[in-house]
């Protein structure tokens, strides 16, 4: 301090110079802070109704001046893309950048005008805000920084996935879709914001957000990686999952959501079969528990459960009544959706690690269910629907009269039969689509046309189909009728089914949204057609518990009763899958996974009994 | 079966017959004391996976029973109870369907649907019909009010139809 000259020296005569400001005019200024700027940066704002609490904004906050809230009585729904919390800024940290405000998804937050906030001591928490439409005092001062489209971080357009138009593919079973390139990619994965809104929604909760950020530093080994913690069948779910991820994607609040499942498919595709194998085989134990345990069903609820348990030492064999691995995924979807070789390869990696598959065995026929009671320490049913419904309408028992779900397993294990000149579908769920468009591809190579109409109940709008099957099947030349409701299966005199007779659909539902259809019986029309293909509904085959375990056994609604973990009345029985949830793969992978969890957890208990 | 179904067609043909209020409240009870009956003997019969179907069915009709019997011990019922009503003429569904089928060995879910659904939409039209074919009083409101019932209940086994036949196909 020494060297500092701060005594000052000044005139003895220096306060009077004061005196010179006497004459002038006071200057004034008003207590209210001045407006500031069109786009001032002031304190945040946020509408409740458009925010999401998707944390984009927290998780772009530099300075980790955000924290999101959880509010009590706001709407959550992990299927829809929303949370219950909402951000709250903590103004002690805040350096006002506005990158909250340029990456929001959904255009909630902005900035205010207002940049005025004092306090006493006692009141210092005033500076952590909730922000609302208000303003931090309740008082609008209208809008400073927001998002509009130079600043906008988002990129809202989707990169355009390529496919073959209908000419190229509606004569063939080659794939329709052709993939992502890395350039395209990589593109597609920097419009990842990493809120996680598709890991909550996905019913298996894959790691999407760290499986794109992956793609986007183009380490696929990561991707891949992150993508086996939670999905054996990322080969078949990058193909043909129903992606809720997507429909829960922030981006998707005011563009294309994020093409999270042609990016698993992209990272899947790009290593090759032995890296795959490797990496799932990562966190495989290296030792025997000595367990054995019994999987009826090769499809991805079984598959998925072998998977975890083999990886946890025990001795896992399926039994598969079919002749490959797959359950619907292969004897119900066409390939140019899945084509084999990639569901091939999702099963070859679970067999990779010791799983073993007894192909061609029907339990009740060829092993009997108690036997496998007896043989091991448990079983896990994981039947899919593989019945088809029928509507049982006059003329449906003719023998050109088949179910959807019969007609794909014989196409799917290319067993021979007359392909029918013209047919016709009753349903329009994505399963009719699948039938009509694999008969119509059937129908070109025979007879270098097709002639496929498919009706429904519901009109266009309620379909139960996916959008892009819909569309694809028209671009096919299917002909679609909707708002029909069949009648009869029409037969001639010499016995031979010649198409479906149908009335127009008034509705199919009443005020209370149950099904009562009702028909406009003056608009008949035949649909002519030498095949009639049910696609309405498809129930599993239970038969193979016989009659004496269906009778132990506790239903529900006539589904096989299970607890949370997909155990059922029988402590050693447990069921997992479409027979008792879907019908989807992404649900049954994440039923495989809670029912592996369940069997190791009892099968871990009883270890622990016994050596006490 | 075929015994209670000729049993059946006795009752449809005294329903036509009969003229007063109870004797027309006596034949609804007893058709819906026979369709308890022929669901409760059928429980044993089908599968328990769709054992609840058939359960749930037996005791809706043990209500429509017990409604009837209410019915008929209720004194602004009992009051009209001697009126004569004009029976309008039975639709022929009214006919199929009050006869008891033999829905076989081991009956699954939608033939037991179909067949509840069938004789519910007969047993709606029929009160209905009666509603519509008696002037508005105790005797009107009374079948207005079967009818709903009727409606109600068979509109909740449509929306169970839909979720047991078309289902899982998407």
């Amino acid at each position: 301090m020494s060297d500092i000259d701060y005594k000052e020296k000044g005139s003895i005569l220096n306060p009077l110079k004061s005196l010179q400001f006497f004459a002038r005019k006071a200057v004034t200024e008003p207590l209210e802070p001045r407006l500031a700027s069109l786009s001032y940066r002031g304190f945040h704002l946020n509408d409740w109704e458009l925010c999401i609490g998707c944390s984009s904004c927290q998780k772009v906050c530099d300075n980790a001046a955000i924290s999101m809230i959880e509010i009590p009585g706001l709407p959550s729904d992990p299927l829809k893309g929303v949370r219950n919390q909402r951000p709250a800024i903590d103004y002690g940290r805040c350096c006002w950048c506005a990158l909250c405000v340029d990456i929001c998804p959904t255009g909630s937050i902005s900035l205010s005008r207002e940049y005025v906030h004092t306090c006493t001591q006692e009141e210092i928490d005033s500076y952590f805000i909730l922000p609302d439409p208000n303003g931090i005092h309740k008082k609008f001062y209208g809008y400073g920084w927001r998002k509009v489209a130079d600043s906008d971080l988002l990129n809202l357009k989707r990169g355009e996935m390529g496919e073959r138009s209908a000419d190229q593919r509606s004569d063939n079973f080659d794939e329709i879709v052709d993939g992502y390139s890395l350039e395209q990619a990589v593109a597609e994965a920097s419009r990842c914001v990493q809120c996680g809104m598709c890991h909550d929604a996905c019913p298996t909760h894959m790691h999407a957000p760290e499986y794109i950020r992956a793609i986007w530093q183009q380490d696929m080994e990561e991707a891949v990686r992150q993508i086996y913690r939670t999905n054996p069948f990322s080969h078949v779910c990058g193909r043909i999952c129903t992606h809720c991820c997507e429909t829960a994607c922030s981006i998707g609040r005011r563009g294309d959501p994020v093409a999270i499942r042609w990016l698993k498919r992209f990272a899947m595709d790009s290593l090759d079969h032995e890296t795959v194998k490797a990496i799932a085989a990562q966190d495989k134990v290296d030792y025997l528990s000595g367990k054995q345990i019994a999987i009826v069903g090769a499809g991805p609820a079984g598959l998925t459960a072998a998977f975890d348990l083999v990886k946890l030492g025990h001795q896992v064999t399926v039994y598969e009544a079919q002749a490959e691995a797959g359950g619907m995924t292969r004897y119900g979807i066409p390939e140019y959706r899945l084509p084999f070789d990639m569901l091939d390869q999702d099963v070859d990696v679970i067999i990779s690690l010791g799983v073993s598959i007894e192909y061609n065995t029907r339990i009740g026929v060829d092993i009997e269910l108690s036997q496998l009671q007896l043989d091991n320490d448990a079983v896990l049913l994981a039947l899919g629907l593989q019945l088809g419904r029928s509507t049982r309408i006059p003329g449906s028992e003719h023998a050109q009269v088949t179910k959807a779900v019969d007609l794909l397993r014989k196409i799917a294990a290319d067993e021979a039969f007359d392909v029918p000149r013209s047919a016709v579908v009753i349903g329009g769920g994505n399963v009719a689509m699948d039938i009509a468009r694999s008969l119509a591809r059937l129908q070109r190579q025979q007879y270098g046309e097709s002639r496929m109409t498919l009706t429904a109940l519901e009109d266009l709008a309620h379909f139960l189909a996916d959008p892009v099957e819909i569309k694809e099947s028209i671009e096919e030349g299917i002909e679609i009728l909707d708002s029909r409701g069949p009648q009869a299966c029409e037969i001639d005199e010499k016995g031979r089914l010649i198409g479906l007779r149908t009335w127009k659909v008034l509705s199919i539902f009443d005020e209370q949204h149950r099904f009562a259809p009702s028909y406009d019986e003056s608009d008949e029309q035949l649909h002519a057609g030498e095949m009639v293909i049910e696609a309405i509904g498809q129930m599993s085959d239970v038969s193979l518990l016989g009659d004496e375990l269906t009778e132990r056994l506790e239903w529900n609604r006539g589904r096989l009763q299970v607890d949370e973990a997909g155990r059922t009345s029988e402590a050693w029985l447990w069921a997992a899958g479409d027979c008792v949830n879907g019908p989807d793969v992404v649900h049954a992978v994440a039923d495989g996974h809670r029912v592996a969890a369940s069997i190791e957890a009892v099968l871990g208990q009883q270890e622990t009994d016994h050596e006490s | 079966m075929s015994h209670e179904g000729e049993g059946h067609q006795i009752g449809y043909e005294r329903l036509q017959s009969k003229k007063s209020l109870k004797e027309i409240l006596e034949v609804a009870t007893e058709f819906e004391r026979t369709a308890r009956d022929f669901y409760t003997a059928l429980i044993p019969n089908v599968s328990k996976r769709i054992r609840y179907l058939v359960e749930e069915l037996a005791t809706e009709e043990q209500g429509h029973f017990d409604l009837f019997n209410e019915l008929a011990a209720n004194p602004s019922i009992e009051n009209e109870i001697e009126r004569a009503v004009a029976v309008p003429v039975s639709d022929s569904r009214f006919s199929d369907c009050i006869q008891l089928p033999d829905l076989g060995e081991n009956p699954d879910d939608q033939t037991v649907l179909q067949y509840a659904l069938g004789r519910e939409q007969a047993a709606m039209e029929q009160y209905t019909a009666l509603a519509e074919s008696t002037e508005s009083g105790v005797i009107h409101d009374l079948f207005v009010f079967l009818a709903r019932e009727e409606t109600l209940h068979k509109q909740a086994l449509e929306k169970l139809y839909y979720e047991v036949v078309h289902s899982g196909g998407v």
